[in-house]
C-alpha cells in the first residue's frame, strides 16, 4: 500500500516569498531520504515553496475565484511531501518517525487511493485513466 | 516549473463517499485534456483522514495521533502534480476543473514545487549527486509497483 506523507511545518502559513529551507536541515533530510531508498519504500518526495507564492482557487456557487497567497485564514499547509511503499500504517508511522522533524514539524500520513479499492462500475468508468496514468508517466520518464 | 495542486477535503471526501460516474467522466475528461498538453506529471486521491495518523516529533520522541482530524479546515483530499509555464497557466487550467454541484464544495492550492536548481551553492556537488541517485532509484521503484 501507498502512503504519502504530508510535511506541516507550523508558521509556513506565514512564510514570505523566496524563503529556502535552512542548509543543515536539508542535509539531514537527505540522509532520511537515502534510509527511505535504500530500504525500497521512497516513490517520489518532494518541496512545495511557501503559500505566499501560491494561489487558491475556490468553486463557491459553480464560479472560480481564485486568491493569491498567503492564505490568511491557513492555519495550517503543506511544505513537502514523501510518497512511499509499506505494508501497513504501522510501517507508515515507524517511517515517519524516524524522520528529523523539528518540533513546529508534524507529518501527517494519508493512504493513497488505489484502483483497486473501487467498486467495478467505478473501475470501469475509470479505466481511462489508468491509460492516462501510463502515458504521463513515459512523459516524466524521458 | 512544476507545480502541487492540492484539492481540499469536504464534508464527503472525509466520509469516504465516492464520486459519482458523472463526475467521473466528467473529470477523466479533464485529466485527458492535461496530459494531451503536456501538463500532468502525476496525480492521486488520498483516503480520508480517518484512515490517516499524524506523528508530532519532540526531543527525539515521536506522538502518534490516529485520524480523523476533524478540527483542522486544511485537510486535502488528493493531489495532481503539474508541468507550467507560469502560476497563470496552472490558475487558468484549475479554473477549467470539473465542479458539480455537491462534489466539490472546498478548494485547490496550486504551490509551486522547489527545484534543484533553486538551491544555489549550499547544495554541493555531492549532496546534488546524491539526490539525483535517490530520485532516479525512486522512478525505478516506481515503475516496478505498476508491473
Amino acid at each position: 500500500m501507498r502512503f504519502m506523507m504530508l510535511m506541516i511545518p507550523k508558521g509556513y502559513e506565514k512564510a514570505a516569498p523566496g524563503v529556502m529551507p535552512d542548509a543543515k536541515a536539508v542535509a539531514a533530510m537527505m540522509k532520511y531520504n537515502e534510509s527511505l531508498q535504500k530500504a525500497g519504500v521512497l516513490l517520489a518526495l518532494d518541496g512545495l515553496h511557501p503559500p505566499s507564492m501560491g494561489a487558491r482557487v475556490s468553486f463557491a456557487g459553480g464560479k472560480p475565484r481564485v486568491t493569491d497567497g498567503p492564505f490568511i485564514e491557513a492555519k495550517e499547509v503543506v511544505g513537502g511531501y514523501w510518497m512511499i511503499q509499506v505494508k501497513s500504517k504501522e510501517e507508515a508511522v515507524e517511517w515517519a518517525s524516524r524522520c528529523p522533524a523539528s518540533e513546529n514539524e508534524v507529518i501527517e500520513l494519508r493512504q493513497v487511493q488505489e484502483m483497486s479499492e473501487f467498486p467495478p462500475e467505478v473501475q470501469q468508468a475509470a479505466a481511462q485513466l489508468l491509460e492516462l496514468r501510463a502515458q504521463s508517466e513515459k512523459r516524466m520518464g524521458s | 516549473m512544476r507545480v502541487m495542486v492540492l484539492m481540499k477535503a469536504d464534508k464527503d471526501s472525509e466520509a469516504g463517499v465516492l464520486p459519482d460516474e458523472k463526475f467521473l467522466a466528467e473529470m477523466t475528461k479533464y485529466n485527458e485534456e492535461l496530459v494531451q498538453a503536456g501538463v500532468m506529471l502525476a496525480g492521486e486521491g488520498l483516503h480520508p483522514s480517518s484512515k490517516g495518523a499524524r506523528v508530532r516529533l519532540s526531543h527525539g520522541k515521536s506522538t502518534v495521533i490516529d485520524g480523523p482530524f476533524t478540527e483542522t479546515k486544511d485537510l486535502i483530499a488528493g493531489y495532481w502534480l503539474w508541468q507550467v509555464k507560469s502560476m497563470q497557466e496552472a490558475i487558468e487550467w484549475v479554473r477549467r476543473c470539473p465542479n458539480p454541484q455537491g462534489v466539490m464544495e472546498g478548494e485547490i492550492e496550486i504551490r509551486q514545487v522547489f527545484e534543484m536548481e533553486e538551491f544555489g551553492p549550499e547544495l554541493t556537488p555531492a549532496l546534488r549527486e546524491q539526490e539525483e541517485r535517490q530520485r532516479a532509484k525512486a522512478e525505478q521503484l516506481r515503475q516496478a509497483a505498476k508491473r
